[in-house]
């Protein structure tokens, strides 16, 4: 039976995901990181690492060890790697963390916290790549969905190696010129790997499959999503060159902006994708999921436009920051939120209602969620979002931080919604189940062999 | 043909008692949405049925096969379940009643 079971340890990735999350958010609005320093100084490059690996890092791993499996349709290849991906990221970014911290001279400085954390996370990667390109060629011809998802891997990789070698030279290891000038020049483009070569590929790939799974729209090839994968493929081709030549010391600022121009169409194409899937949608009630996803999109569409426009009139260099910040918390973080809101009671659902599904009156995986609440939550942190990135386009610190509280409250208040739905607190008194199995397995998989 | 009117009040019986199986996305039941293929009655009451899902390799894929097992199990005159998942043709959103 071509069935796949539940990712054991998906909820306990979501879990610290979302503590990384509000852990960000709680020190950008105490003052700690950017604005109130530099971005490259190491109090901001704490925040960034928290949020780039330790929340999307994360979340975007624990959903893919839950969906891969679902585009194979098989098992998770080497599902044992799970937890130890999962300790060995989380260790990774306390090491790096803890060496950051050390050059903020927060901590006492070891040299080895940097590369070793670096070389951790590189394992942790390497982990996860080997479990969902495992798992994907086994059902070959890859399907459109799948061959994002392992276009995505390919950037993971890089991004972590390159963040391993700049570890070098930040730790003192190594005075190497080549290595020097690729952390003086080459951030942009690890950022770039990291946040558009492997999350928004990845993030584009699997919405084409979740999109019309929960709109119910037929699942079609289309030109424009074809067009867009080889778009990202060029564009990560002229990153790439980037960073070889960044280290060499010939490096040009034109590769990155091509790779942003090519990766900007590529979106452009993808919404309109976006836009088709919805159009020839059977399914006319559009859940907040899928709601959210559409103004996460939009808002992709709008962080390309705003660099379009920057361009065009030369003031790149000051709205590169508010670019990356709508980029980061309007798309891949809205995104991450509205599908965790679905993802969440839908594996709730399948772990305590599948068993019994038949035998006595279920619910729907809606009744696990209070939409209406939950909605208040969306639209107070995509108003926040995009009124913090409005302060930062005008260098009004004070106002960006306290809009990031209002996000914060927001994802809190969102937790606490998912937290209902894992104790099926929401559930209509006929579908209640008679245990209370819900509660005591908040985040951690049940350890009796059954899910 | 007291047997093939048999066999088809059974199948009748079956179809109605699946009908509160519920897709857990949609909240619509599988018969509506089109997720029963065929359903087959033997004389000796053993039953086959064909069956998919909305998505090759959805995780409640065991899940609902094993609902449907039970289901039909429960209804008077069966004896014999033998659940057949199918792709072909795969299931799309034209299958589901208006």
């Amino acid at each position: 039976m071509p069935g796949v079971t539940i990712s054991r340890w998906t909820m306990s990735y979501f879990a610290a995901a979302l503590i990384c999350l509000a852990a960000g958010l709680a020190s950008t609005a105490s003052g700690f990181g950017y604005p109130s320093v530099p971005v490259e100084a190491p109090e901001s490059l704490v925040i960034i690492h928290l949020i780039a690996i330790g929340w999307l890092g994360l979340l975007f791993a624990g959903s893919l060890l839950q969906f891969v499996p679902v585009l194979a349709s098989r098992q998770l290849q080497s599902p044992h790697l799970a937890l130890p991906t999962l300790l060995l990221t989380i260790g990774g970014l306390v090491l790096l963390l803890t060496g950051f911290l050390g050059l903020a001279d927060i901590l006492p400085f070891l040299a080895w916290t940097l590369p070793f954390g670096g070389v951790v996370l590189t394992f942790a990667f390497a982990s996860l790549c080997w479990m969902v390109i495992g798992t994907l060629v086994t059902n070959r011809p890859l399907s459109l969905p799948a061959k994002f998802v392992a276009l995505g891997c390919a950037p993971l990789i890089g991004v972590a190696v390159m963040g391993l070698l700049f570890t070098l030279p930040l730790s003192g290891l190594t005075d190497n010129s080549y290595l020097v000038r690729l952390v003086l020049e080459a951030a942009p483009a690890h950022a770039y790997l990291g946040l558009v070569g492997w999350m928004t590929v990845t993030a584009v790939g699997v919405s084409y499959r979740l999109l019309t799974m929960f709109l119910l729209s037929p699942e079609k090839v289309r030109s424009t999503s074809r067009a867009a994968g080889w778009l990202m493929v060029a564009a990560l081709a002229a990153v790439l060159y980037d960073i070889v030549f960044a280290g060499a010391g010939t490096g040009r600022k034109w590769p990155l902006d091509v790779a942003v121009a090519i990766g900007g169409t590529a979106i452009l194409l993808y919404a309109i994708d976006v836009y088709s899937i919805f159009k020839e949608r059977k399914r006319k009630s559009v859940e907040l999921n899928v709601l959210s996803s559409l103004v996460a999109v939009a808002m992709l569409v709008i962080s390309f436009i705003l660099f379009a426009v920057s361009i065009a009139i030369g003031n790149v260099a000051d709205m590169v920051i508010p670019i990356a910040y709508l980029f980061t918390f309007g798309w891949l973080t809205g995104l991450g939120l509205g599908q965790l809101y679905k993802i969440v009671a839908f594996m709730t659902w399948l772990e305590f209602y599948g068993p019994v599904l038949g035998r006595t009156p279920v619910p729907r995986v809606q009744d696990l969620v209070n939409e209406r609440r939950a909605s208040v939550w969306f639209l107070l942190y995509f108003g926040a979002t995009s009124i913090a990135t409005i302060a930062l386009i005008h260098d009004v610190p004070d106002v960006f931080r306290w809009v990031t509280i209002a996000q914060l409250m927001a994802v809190c208040a969102l937790a606490f919604e998912f937290i209902q739905a894992r104790r099926l607190a929401l559930v209509p008194a006929s579908t209640k189940l008679p245990t209370g199995n819900a509660i005591s397995r908040l985040f951690l998989p049940s350890f009796n062999g059954r899910s | 043909m007291p047997e093939a009117f048999q066999q088809a009040e059974v199948i009748e019986r079956i179809r109605q008692q699946l009908s509160s199986v519920i897709d857990p996305e949609i909240g619509r039941g599988i018969v509506e949405m089109g997720l029963i293929y065929v359903i087959e009655a033997g004389p000796a009451g053993d039953v086959h049925i064909m069956m998919t899902t909305t998505t090759k390799g959805c995780p409640a894929t065991a899940f609902l096969a094993d609902a449907v097992r039970a289901c039909a199990g429960s209804v008077i005159g069966v004896t014999n379940v033998d659940v057949e998942l199918t792709y072909d043709p795969p299931w799309n959103p034209s299958m589901m009643a208006p």
